[in-house]
C-alpha cells in the first residue's frame, strides 16, 4: 500500500512533466527580458520569481473563471532557459490530467496582463506570451485636432494683419487725398493771374495812383 | 502734379538682409549637403569655392548694377538696355510665376509639419495602430513612421501621376495660409518687405546654431561629421562634381529670376553695391557649408541611432532563437558569437540566417538624401529620437518656413516690380489690389499641388521650371550686357554710381569666362537630356512601403517641355516683335516724310 502511494506521488512529478510539453497543443511559451527592461534595478530570476508567476497566472485564472479552484499547482512550467524563457500549461483543478484549451488561458492572459505585468514590473514588450498579441493601447484622439488649433491661430493672426494694413492704407490714401485737394484749393485762392498775392499786398488789390481820376474831375478855375 | 517717387528702402542695411533672405533658402540646406556627399564630402568645397568665384559672385554683381541702374523691374530694365532685349525680362518673369506658384507649397508642408508638432508625441513618432488594435498598419510597418507620415497623412499620395485624386484638405488649408503670409509680408510694398526681412534673414541663423550646439553633442554626430571632412580627393576627378557645383551656385544665388533687379531697383542711386554683392553672395556660402555641418551631425546620429538598432535587432534575434542569457552578446562580441552560433548550431541558425541583417555604419551614412526627403522625412526621423523632440521640430520647421517664406519674397518681388512698372495698370488699380490678385491666382493654380498626385507634379516643376530656362536667361543676360549693350558703356554706368570702374577682373569674368561656362553647363544639360531617355519619377508603392521608378506619361512629359519652352520663347518672339514693329514705324515715318517733301 505504501509502495504503491509512494509510486503513485513519484509519478505526478513525472505526470506533470508529461503534461508540460514545448511546442504542445496548449502550452504557451513565455518569454522575460528582466536586463532590457529594469538595467541595473534587474533582479535575479529564481525558485521564488517561477513561484511568483505560477500564483499570478493562477490568479489570473481565478479571475477569468470565476472559479476560486486554480492553485499554484495547477500552473506547470517546464524547459527554463537562460534566457529566461519558459513553457507553461494550466491543468484543470477537478482534473489533474486534462489541460485549460489554449484559448480560455489566452483569454485570461489578455484580461489580466497589466496586473501580471506589474507584479513583474515589466511591460508588454518585456513580458512575452509568445501567440498572445499584445494589446497595443490606442492614441488618445481629442475631439478637434490640435492642428487645427493652431492653424486657426495662425489664420486669425495673418488676417487681422492683412485687414489692418489695408485699412490703414485706406485711411492714409483718403487723408493724402484730402490733403492734396486742400493744398490745390489753396494753391488757387492765392494765385491771381499768375502771380502770388503775397508780392501783391493783401487780396485788397493796390491803388494804382497813375489811374485815380479823383483831383482831374473838377477842373481849376 | 509732382509724379510718386520710386519707393526705396530705408536703410542699405534691408536691402542686403532681402538679398540675403531671398538667396539663403532651402537649396542651402538640402540640396548643397547632398551634393557634398555625393561628390567627395570636404573635396567638393574645391570645386564650389572656384564656381563661386569665377561665376557666382560676378553674375551677382551684374544684376545689382543693372537693377540699381535702370531702376526698374526686370522687363523695364532689359527694355531700356536694348528695346529687342525686352524679352529677356519678360522670360524672368514668367520664371518667377512658377518658381512663385510651386515653391509656396513647400511653405504649406512646413506648416503642416509645425502645426503637428504641438502634441505630446509627435505623430510621425508612432506608426497607427488597425482598426483591431493588435497590429500597426501595414505599409507604416513596411516603411516606417515618418515614411508614413510624410506619403500617407500629409501628401496621401497617389501610386502614380495619372491618378488625380482630390484636393487633400489639410495641404489646401495650408498653401492657403502661406500665400496670406506671403501677402501679408509684400503688401504695402517695399517699405513692409524691408521690416519683414529683418526677421526672416536673422531668425534661421539662430536656430542653425542652436541645432548645431545641440547636433555636434548628439551620440554619433562626429561620425557623420568625419564622413563629410574626409575629402575624398578623386572624386573630383569626375566632371559632374564640377557642374553640379557651378549649378548649384548660379541657382543657390537666385540669379536670372529678376528678383535681384527688383530689390535693387529701389536702391539710392549711389549705393555701393559692389560691396554689397561680395557679402551676399559670401554670406550665402558660408551658409551653405554652415547647414551641411549642420546636417552632417544630424546624419552622423540618424546613421548611428540606426546602426545600433540594427545590432540591437540582430542580438535579440539570437539571444531568442537560442535562449542565451540577456546580456551574453554585446555589440562588440556580435560577430564571434555569429560565427560560434552558425559553426555549433548550423541547422538552427539556417532557420534565421534569413533574418539577419548585415549592419553597416558606412552604408547607413551612404544614404544620401536630399530635397523634400531630407528636410520632412530624414530631418523628422532625427527629431523624434533626440529629447524634447517637440521643442526641436517647433524650431526646425520655423526655420525652414523662414527660409522658404524669405526666397518668396524674393520671387514676388520680381512679379510685382515690373507689373507696377507698368503705367497702364498702375492707373488702373491699386497696389494692393494687385498683388492680391497675383498672389490669388498663384494661390489658386497652386492647389494643383495639394491633390494626391500633387507631389509628382511638384517634383517635374523643381527639376524643370526653373533649371534650364534660367540657365539660358544668364547667358542671354551676360551676352547682352557685354555685346549688346557694349562694356565700355556698362563700366561708365557703373562709375557714374560708385565712383569707381569695375577691376578688370570682373570684365574678363563678364566677357569670356562666364559666357564659355554656362554655354558649356548648357550643352551638359542638352546632352544629358537627350540621352537620358524617358524621363521618369519616384512613385510611391504603398503596398511595398517604397518608392519605385515609373516613367512619366505623355501628358506630363509635354508639361515638361511647355515649361521649358514657354520661358525661353520670350526672348527670340519678344525680339521678333519689336523688329516688325520698328520696320512698321519706319515705313510709316517714310511715307510720312516721302508725303510732306
Amino acid at each position: 500500500m505504501l509502495s504503491r502511494v509512494l509510486l503513485s506521488l513519484s509519478l505526478v512529478p513525472a505526470l506533470a512533466l508529461a503534461v508540460c510539453q514545448p511546442d504542445g497543443q496548449d502550452a504557451y511559451k513565455v518569454r522575460l527580458s528582466i536586463k532590457t527592461a529594469l538595467g541595473a534595478n534587474a533582479y535575479e530570476w529564481n525558485e521564488s520569481e517561477q513561484f511568483l508567476f505560477r500564483a499570478t497566472l493562477a490568479f489570473a485564472m481565478r479571475k477569468y473563471t470565476g472559479q476560486e479552484t486554480f492553485n499554484v499547482s495547477s500552473v506547470i512550467v517546464c524547459n527554463e532557459t537562460q534566457r529566461v524563457s519558459f513553457w507553461f500549461v494550466v491543468t484543470n483543478p477537478n482534473d489533474t490530467a486534462t489541460l485549460i484549451p489554449k484559448n480560455a488561458v489566452e483569454e485570461a492572459i489578455r484580461l489580466s496582463r497589466n496586473r501580471i505585468n506589474s507584479a513583474f514590473l515589466l511591460s508588454d514588450k518585456t513580458l512575452q506570451f509568445l501567440g498572445i498579441p499584445p494589446t497595443l493601447a490606442p492614441p488618445s484622439q481629442p475631439s478637434l485636432p490640435v492642428w487645427l488649433i493652431v492653424f486657426g491661430v495662425v489664420m486669425g493672426i495673418v488676417t487681422t494683419g492683412i485687414l489692418a494694413l489695408i485699412i490703414s492704407g485706406f485711411i492714409q490714401r483718403k487723408k493724402k487725398d484730402i490733403e492734396d485737394e486742400d493744398e490745390e484749393e489753396k494753391q488757387e485762392r492765392i494765385m491771381e493771374n499768375g502771380i502770388l498775392c503775397e508780392t501783391l499786398e493783401g487780396k485788397e488789390g493796390v491803388n494804382n495812383g497813375a489811374y485815380s481820376h479823383d483831383e482831374d474831375r473838377l477842373t481849376q478855375l | 502734379m509732382v509724379e510718386e517717387s520710386r519707393p526705396s528702402w530705408e536703410n542699405p542695411m534691408q536691402f542686403v538682409l532681402a538679398c540675403v533672405s531671398y538667396a539663403v533658402g532651402l537649396g542651402n540646406v538640402w540640396r548643397f549637403p547632398y551634393l557634398c556627399q555625393m561628390h567627395g564630402g570636404g573635396g567638393f568645397l574645391i570645386p564650389y569655392l572656384i564656381m563661386l568665384v569665377v561665376e557666382g559672385l560676378p553674375l551677382f554683381y551684374l544684376e545689382l548694377a543693372i537693377g540699381q541702374r535702370m531702376r526698374q523691374g526686370s522687363i523695364g530694365a532689359w527694355s531700356a538696355i536694348n528695346p529687342y532685349m525686352g524679352g529677356v525680362g519678360i522670360a524672368s518673369v514668367v520664371v518667377s510665376i512658377f518658381l512663385a506658384v510651386y515653391y509656396n507649397v513647400i511653405n504649406a508642408w512646413a506648416f503642416w509639419y509645425l502645426f503637428h508638432s504641438f502634441q505630446g508625441t509627435l505623430p510621425w513618432a508612432e506608426c497607427p495602430l488597425s482598426s483591431n488594435f493588435t497590429t500597426y498598419v501595414p505599409e507604416c510597418e513596411k516603411s516606417s513612421s515618418t515614411d508614413y507620415f510624410w506619403y500617407r497623412e500629409t501628401l496621401n499620395i497617389s501610386s502614380s501621376i495619372e491618378d488625380h485624386g482630390g484636393i487633400q484638405m489639410g495641404q489646401a488649408l495650408c498653401l492657403v495660409l502661406s500665400w496670406m503670409v506671403v501677402y501679408l509680408c509684400v503688401l504695402r510694398g517695399t517699405e513692409s518687405t524691408g521690416k519683414v526681412v529683418y526677421f526672416t534673414a536673422t531668425f534661421p541663423y539662430l536656430v542653425m546654431i542652436i541645432y548645431l550646439i545641440r547636433g555636434v553633442t548628439l551620440h554619433g554626430a562626429l561620425n557623420g561629421l568625419k564622413y563629410m571632412f574626409t575629402p575624398k580627393l578623386s572624386d573630383l576627378a569626375d566632371p559632374k562634381a564640377w557642374i553640379d557645383a557651378a549649378t548649384q551656385i548660379l541657382f543657390s544665388l537666385g540669379l536670372g529670376c529678376g528678383s535681384l533687379i527688383a530689390f535693387a531697383s529701389y536702391n539710392h542711386h549711389n549705393n555701393n553695391f559692389e560691396k554689397q554683392a561680395i557679402v551676399v553672395s559670401l554670406i550665402n556660402s558660408a551658409t551653405s557649408i554652415f547647414a551641411s555641418l549642420v546636417t552632417f551631425s544630424i546624419y552622423g546620429f540618424k546613421a548611428t541611432f540606426n546602426y545600433e538598432s540594427c545590432l540591437d535587432r540582430t542580438q535579440l534575434l539570437l539571444i531568442n532563437t537560442f535562449d542565451l542569457a540577456e546580456d551574453s552578446i554585446k555589440n562588440n562580441n556580435l560577430d564571434d558569437w555569429i560565427s560560434h552560433l552558425n559553426a555549433s548550431f548550423p541547422d538552427k541558425f539556417a532557420t534565421i540566417s534569413s533574418q539577419i541583417e548585415g549592419c553597416d555604419l558606412e552604408s547607413e551614412l551612404d544614404t544620401a538624401v536630399e530635397g523634400t526627403g531630407l528636410a520632412f522625412i530624414v530631418y523628422s526621423e532625427a527629431i523624434k529620437n533626440m529629447g524634447l523632440s517637440q521643442l526641436w521640430s517647433v524650431l526646425y520647421f520655423s526655420m525652414l518656413l523662414m527660409l522658404g517664406i524669405g526666397s518668396m519674397l524674393g520671387n514676388v518681388a520680381a512679379i510685382i516690380t515690373p507689373l507696377r512698372d507698368s503705367a497702364f495698370l498702375t492707373r488702373h488699380f491699386r497696389k494692393e489690389t494687385l498683388i492680391g490678385m497675383m498672389c490669388l491666382f498663384c494661390c489658386l493654380v497652386g492647389l494643383s499641388f495639394t491633390t494626391r498626385s500633387g507631389n509628382y507634379w511638384f517634383t517635374i516643376f523643381n527639376d524643370y521650371a526653373a533649371t534650364f530656362s534660367l540657365l539660358f536667361i544668364v547667358l542671354i543676360e551676360i551676352i547682352t550686357v557685354c555685346y549688346v549693350y557694349g562694356l565700355k558703356k556698362f563700366e561708365k554706368d557703373i562709375e557714374v554710381m560708385i565712383g569707381h570702374r569695375p577691376h578688370w577682373y570682373w570684365k574678363i569674368i563678364w566677357s569670356v569666362i562666364s559666357p564659355v561656362l554656362i554655354i558649356g553647363l548648357f550643352i551638359f544639360y542638352i546632352a544629358d537630356y537627350i540621352m537620358g531617355g524617358t524621363p521618369t519619377y519616384q512613385a510611391w508603392d504603398s503596398n511595398l512601403g517604397k518608392t519605385v521608378t515609373k516613367e512619366h506619361p505623355p501628358f506630363a512629359q509635354a508639361v515638361i517641355g511647355l515649361l521649358l519652352v514657354t520661358s525661353m520663347m520670350c526672348v527670340p518672339l519678344v525680339a521678333l516683335i519689336t523688329f516688325i514693329k520698328k520696320k512698321k514705324e519706319q515705313a510709316r515715318e517714310s511715307k510720312i516724310s516721302t508725303t510732306a517733301s
